[in-house]
């Protein structure tokens, strides 16, 4: 989360899925952003959790690291 | 209606989902890409784990990989290619590496619950707000969270939110869920942000 001091003590308002629903989303959503589409919209909510959940946050940015390693000739 | 899979998704299903020398080795390739991720990932985060020799990371990671493919191969049948399989499958790995590593990162530290934070969070929790916000919502917020909050959620927000301890060590330790400690924190939260707008501060917080 990097927006104010208020949000990471209350978290972003608005849907927030919670773990286990973020986690049968994040394949998608890494797919749809190493395609380069706009997720804003179509993964809001995810994205609103993301932000308010430093675990998945760290999982996602982990695991779109790795998709990025992985695409690399070895 | 189930998305047509794309040929490198359908093949690693087909052999995954077959008998004998295919499976057998499609398996191990399977382990090897998730062994490589947990690595990958595990390099990665070196820097917050500095109490973790390198074996013991290894060790880690040899563990995420196991436990990744079992959960991979039990939930095979629910594939249904909304993503990438290598995707679907790195997602398991990633979830089982950071948890182990947080938890490994934690596993010498104590969680400790003190109910009088509570009198000093204009200083800890809301010193980066100073210049930002007036004195009273730090003192608003310091009355919600006694008023408005139970002990149990008390107890996960000073441990989330002020101490910064990941919410997979708290489920470790309170013997629940991620999801359910996550529940909690997010309750906390929207219980404190509803008594500030009843406060007279939902300008400043929305």
């Amino acid at each position: 989360m990097t927006g104010t001091p208020i949000d990471r003590l209350l978290g972003y308002p608005g849907r927030d899925p919670g773990c286990e629903a973020g986690f049968e989303q994040l394949d998608q959503y890494c797919d749809a952003v190493r395609r380069g589409e706009d997720v804003a919209h179509r993964f809001a909510d995810l994205l609103t959790h993301i932000a308010n959940c430093s675990a998945c946050r760290e999982d996602t940015e982990g695991l779109l690291a790795v998709l990025e390693e992985l695409a690399r000739p070895t | 209606m189930k998305p047509e899979l794309d040929p490198e998704s359908a093949a690693w299903t087909a052999d995954l989902s077959s008998a004998g020398p295919a499976r057998d080795g499609a398996t191990t390739r399977l382990r090897a890409m998730l062994l490589r991720v947990a690595r990958a990932e595990s390099g990665r985060r070196r820097a917050s784990l500095p109490a973790l020799r390198p074996d013991e990371v290894e060790d880690l990671c040899q563990q995420a990989a196991n436990d990744a493919l079992m959960a991979i191969l039990g939930k095979l049948p629910e594939f249904r290619g909304a993503a990438r399989f290598t995707t679907w499958a790195c997602k398991f790995v990633m979830f089982e590496i950071s948890t182990k590593l947080r938890r490994a990162a934690w596993r010498d530290r104590a969680i400790e619950t003190d109910e009088t934070v509570w009198a000093t969070i204009p200083d800890r929790a809301l010193q980066p707000l100073s210049g930002m916000l007036e004195a009273e919502l730090g003192a608003a917020l310091q009355q919600a969270i006694c008023k408005a909050l139970t002990a149990g959620q008390r107890q996960i927000f000073q441990a989330a939110v002020i101490d910064q301890v990941p919410i997979d060590v708290l489920a470790e330790r309170l013997q629940r869920s991620r999801g359910a400690i996550y529940k909690m924190l997010h309750d906390a939260r929207s219980k404190l942000r509803q008594a500030l707008i009843a406060a007279g501060y939902g300008e400043l917080i929305s």
